[in-house]
């Protein structure tokens, strides 16, 4: 489902000179598996995650990714969103003035604009937020307030994941989806995930400790380092690493 | 008849970002002599002038409308008495000259509310004077501005305090794009009678495209020793992240933007904006924005 190839990328600030992050990534994703990435601090994860979902400062220098066999870099960041490609933020954004439900909604909207279908009616889509509400145990009060202003970060987390329900992505990035949560409310947030699991979704779940991989178990686990995928495994590898650490997993690879 | 080079030009205090006499230079601006406000002298000379009494205990609403053809000008003097509510909706559009002054007495218990929302002209000002003489008294003075290339508007106003226990709100959100200039200038003067007066005062505006302009001028001066003032004055651009978090949703760019833009703009319009009024408002932040349905 997803194919990258000797990725190479970098990051140019406004001010100051472009720095290489990604050094020749390579990683295939079939359709309907959830992937790992782990790594330490400064490894490229969310870089990576910037660059999927098209964000401006990422450039990418060399190198290919596919998304269905089509040139995933070439499509603006709403096309790909269009195309089902979600990313989960680190660090969710707070936006002033547009309630929850209003922005999902246009957000749902302007997908299926691009995608040429109909909008969505009102009765189906208050059916959807409010299944999506329970599924995340979100107070249906939340989803009136402007988005994530003034959210705990458990709160924009959970929110998050209510979006990815809302949108029905088929390719979800999660970008340490499991910092600032509580251990009840990542097992609420990993029950929604895995809802979404199945057959035609695939995930990348960026995440630096093995915790959330006890509640969202990948296929595959990845460990970036300096750019790269240094080393690939079954499930396994994530326990080992939380064991001995990366320092001694990578220097085994 | 006074030459329009008897006007306020750029380089009187106040008049610097928004020049009358070059303005109004080559036209025949008919103008009363005397002390009062410029604005209001070239209205009275118009016989654009009006005065509204709003008598003690009742509540009374207008929605006021600039931006007739050629040089639009208008005056109101509005007088609410103790306990007494007036709000005020101001609508300028369009124009090539919109001028309005508005002075303002405030009773004991009394309260005034405004809502400005201007498009500017070649050259728009609506300028507001209050004066709270009694205590206790309320005023909110809201705005939104909106300048295209070419369009200029200027909300000034200026709020006294002479008495103890008011409050002051106001909230003045602004965008331009490239060509355009915003204005505001804001000044709360608490005398020394004034304690216990809590205002404040908020300008924001976003700068949309390179080569817009806006210019502010938040002023306190307080005389008084047991009052809470403040103010927030900021001038920047779109959130890049923000657009980039929208657009990742499936939002393209143009609608990502006018979706932020729209929130910002819409925190400074009041609740007690009647339905209609408000439809209107939206409505013309819409099309200005370009997202009109």
């Amino acid at each position: 489902m997803l194919e990258l190839n000797n990725l190479h990328a970098r990051v140019v600030p406004e001010d100051g000179p472009a720095r290489e992050i990604l050094k020749g990534l390579s990683l295939s994703v079939p359709a309907g598996e959830v992937h790992a990435i782990m790594g330490p601090n400064g490894s490229g994860k969310s870089t990576l995650s910037y660059v999927l979902t098209g964000r401006d400062g990422y450039e990418v220098t060399e190198g290919s990714a596919l998304y269905e066999g089509e040139d995933l870099l070439a499509l603006a960041p709403e096309a790909r969103a269009a195309k089902g490609l979600f990313l989960s933020f680190q660090y969710p954004l707070e936006i002033a003035g547009v309630p929850v439900m209003t922005f999902v909604r246009a957000a749902m909207n302007a997908q299926r604009k691009q995608r040429g279908e109909p909008e969505v009616s009102a009765p189906d889509f208050l059916k959807l937020s409010r299944i999506a509400a329970q599924q995340l145990r979100i107070d249906p009060e939340m989803l009136k307030r402007p988005l994530n202003v003034g959210f705990s970060g458990g709160e924009k987390k959970r929110l998050e994941i209510y979006q990815m329900l809302m949108l029905q992505p088929r390719f979800m990035i999660l970008d340490e989806t499991d910092s600032g949560l509580d251990i009840d409310a990542l097992k609420v947030v990993a029950d929604g995930v895995n809802a979404l699991r199945g057959e035609g979704r695939s995930m990348l779940v960026i995440t630096h400790y093995q915790r959330l991989l006890d509640y969202i178990k990948p296929d595959r686990v990845h460990i970036l380092s300096a750019g790269r995928i240094v080393k690939s495994g079954g499930p396994e590898l994530a326990h080992e690493l939380e064991k001995s650490g990366y320092d001694t997993v990578m220097g085994a690879a | 008849m006074i030459a329009a080079d008897a006007l306020p030009n750029r380089r009187v205090e106040g008049w610097r970002w928004s020049d009358l006499s070059a303005a109004l230079s080559g036209r025949d601006v008919p103008m009363i002599p005397g002390d009062r406000h410029v604005l209001a002298r070239i209205a009275i000379g118009a016989r654009r002038m009006a005065g509204i009494v709003v008598n003690a205990g009742e509540t009374r609403t207008e929605v006021e409308r600039v931006g007739d053809e050629g040089v639009d000008t208008r005056a109101l003097e509005i007088d609410v008495r103790d306990g007494a509510s007036m709000s005020l909706v101001t609508i300028q559009k369009d124009g090539d000259v919109a001028l309005a002054h508005r002075k303002v007495r405030l009773g004991q218990g009394a309260t005034f509310r405004q809502f400005i929302i201007a498009d500017g002209a070649r050259y728009a000002r609506i300028e507001t004077e209050i004066d709270v003489a009694g205590s206790g008294a309320k005023v909110e003075l809201n705005g939104v501005y909106l300048v295209a290339k070419g369009r200029h508007a200027d909300l000034t106003s200026q709020v006294i305090l002479n008495a103890d226990h008011g409050e002051v709100r106001q909230i003045v959100r602004g965008v331009a794009r490239k060509g355009g200039r915003g204005v505001f200038q804001g000044r709360f003067k608490v005398e020394r009678v004034a304690q216990k007066t809590d205002a404040r005062m908020e300008h924001n505006a976003l700068l949309l495209e390179d080569g817009a302009e806006v210019f502010a001028k938040p002023e306190l001066e307080i005389y008084a020793d047991d009052v809470q003032c403040a103010h927030g004055n900021t001038a920047g651009q779109l959130d890049d992240a923000a657009i980039f978090y929208l657009r990742q949703r499936g939002l393209p760019e143009i609608e990502a933007r006018a979706m932020i833009t729209r929130a910002f703009l819409i925190e400074a319009l009041p609740d007690w904006v009647d339905e209609v009024v408000r439809e209107e408002v939206e409505t013309r932040i819409d099309t200005w924005l370009g997202t009109a349905s």
